[in-house]
């Protein structure tokens, strides 16, 4: 039986993070991950460190845009944090923040887009509102059907396949013990701690991190509790790289689902959140760990408004496109914390978590050395505690 | 680096990379009668040379510009053809 302070279980980013910070400060880590470090949803996402109050937020009504605004304290956290993270791993990761787009290309997209923008000036955001004339003279690749644009100064992306072996890398370095291809599959609490195996490893630890993104609510089953996060499968494009079109800047759409950037290497990544179809479980549930079949219809509504956003798109070859599974909460908003009814019992998932992933490991490591971190009270689990006041 | 006996061709054509002419046979990929004159596919963003990867029309790592058009195409799937002009930066 091995021992450690803190067992985390999935190797994404948010788990090597929270493994790294955890290590820094003393406590002694054991990391688990099913396959190898990265392979899920963080190193399949598109890379956009977006600050903007989500296009998803605002397609659901007010009450949500509402919600949103509380995140908007956590991502002027995550710009911070962006900002100083290759200094900080030691590692280059293709960090570039020259400002981002959120773009609109009707009236009623206007509108929408002037009363988000009030909203984030209004929470401390570094945000512009530009008319289409202005945002092209700043952006000349933006089409000319594009009537207005929310630009915030600090967005931009990095190379998602860079972060995760970074932070892993950095845990090593400061102590941490990370285990691939060890799938945990069993969970019970002893005593003050728990004990947790995989195969013929077994691990008594004192406190328990689930970063396990789609598969948070299976691990936490085998704790007895539920745990609100849901699968979602989404589409990525590439393109072949270009020299000739030069997008030094995230772009985003506040109407549609969109979001572009360009590559060190000059390819060009779309993307913004087009469905694809999640695999089923032989009995039937879904099964997050198959990819996902790719649908035509959300290739084709993705790359149109791609097109439509940035015409000289239409120029470039299409190289590749690619599904991944990320995982979100009931009501959208990260679900980071300690679940009130097991105490020790840590969760940290959901949300976008490239963008503010490294801010809420950050902060949740923190809460479990014994600092509180009440920056995360709006996302914390106990929200959804009703939904385990049932469980015995 | 052609096998040169017991093989039947295609006609010799000339062709154009970057300004410079290779000699290939029709039936020749493009792909195939650049490597065979060690021609550099593009540089990298280090400046360093860089080839082909699967030969097979999966990678596009293999990406040039075809001219006049300015179309681009994957030179292992591209027969060539006399006189074709080919540039490998995009
Ligand atoms: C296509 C796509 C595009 C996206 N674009 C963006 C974007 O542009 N910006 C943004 O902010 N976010 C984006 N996201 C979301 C973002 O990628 C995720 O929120 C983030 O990567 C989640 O990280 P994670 O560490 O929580 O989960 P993951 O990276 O999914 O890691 C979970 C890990 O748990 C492991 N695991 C599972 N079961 C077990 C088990 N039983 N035992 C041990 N380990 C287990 C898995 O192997 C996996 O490595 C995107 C997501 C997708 C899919
Ligand atoms: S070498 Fe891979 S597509 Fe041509």
């Amino acid at each position: 039986m091995e021992r450690c302070d803190v067992l985390v279980v999935g190797g994404g980013l948010v788990g090597c993070a929270a493994a790294w910070h955890l290590a820094a400060a003393g406590a002694s880590v054991t990391l688990v991950d099913a396959a190898d470090f990265g392979l899920g949803a963080s190193g399949q996402n598109a890379g956009s460190l977006h600050f903007q109050i989500e296009r998803r937020f605002l397609e659901q009504g007010d009450a949500l845009a509402r919600q949103a605004e509380q995140t908007i304290a956590l991502s002027r956290m995550a710009i911070e944090d962006w900002r100083g993270l290759e200094a900080a791993l030691d590692a280059d990761l293709h960090v570039v923040m020259d400002g981002g787009f959120m773009v609109a290309e009707t009236a009623e997209q206007v509108t929408m887009l002037e009363r988000k923008v009030e909203r984030e000036i209004r929470e401390g955001l570094r945000m512009r509102l530009l008319d289409g004339d202005e945002a092209r003279r700043i952006a000349p690749y933006l089409s000319p059907s594009i009537l207005a644009a929310g630009y915030a100064a600090d967005e931009g992306h990095a190379d998602s396949r860079a972060i995760v072996p970074a932070y892993a890398a950095a845990a090593r370095r400061a102590g941490a013990r990370l285990i691939g291809r060890t799938r945990l599959d069993r969970l019970q609490r002893v005593g003050g701690g728990f004990e947790a195996g995989a195969g013929d490893l077994s691990i008594r630890a004192g406190q328990l991190l689930v970063a396990a993104g789609a598969w948070t609510p299976h691990i936490c089953a085998m704790a007895n509790l539920h745990a609100p996060l849901y699968p979602v499968a989404l589409l990525m494009n590439v393109t072949e790289r270009s020299r000739t079109l030069e997008v030094p800047h995230l772009v985003q759409h506040v109407g549609r689902r969109l979001s572009m950037k360009q590559t060190g290497a000059g390819n060009i990544l779309i993307g913004g959140g087009w469905p694809s179809r999640l695999a089923r479980t032989a009995d039937g549930g879904f099964d997050p760990g198959v990819r996902p079949e790719l649908i035509g219809d959300s290739l084709a509504g993705n790359l149109r408004a791609a097109i439509d956003t940035v015409p000289a798109v239409a120029g470039l070859n299409l190289i590749r496109s690619w599904t991944g599974v990320t995982a979100v909460s009931a009501d959208q908003l990260p679900v980071v914390g300690e679940v009130p009814r097991l105490p020790g019992f840590w969760i940290a998932g959901g949300g976008s978590a490239f963008t503010l992933g490294p801010t809420f490991a950050r902060l949740v490591a923190q809460a479990i050395g014994g600092t509180p971190a009440p920056e995360l009270d709006f996302v914390s689990p106990a929200r959804f505690e009703h939904l385990n006041s049932f469980m015995g | 680096m052609r096998i040169e006996r017991d093989t039947e061709r295609g006609r010799a054509v000339t062709l154009s990379v970057n300004g410079q002419s290779l000699a290939a046979f029709e039936g020749e990929m493009l792909a195939t009668a650049m490597l065979h004159h060690a021609a550099a596919f593009r540089r990298d963003t280090r400046g360093l040379e860089r080839g082909l990867f699967c030969n097979m029309g999966s990678c596009s790592e293999c990406m040039v510009t075809l001219l006049p058009s300015g179309r681009r195409a994957r030179a292992c799937l591209t027969p060539v053809s006399d006189g074709m002009e080919v540039r490998t930066d995009g």
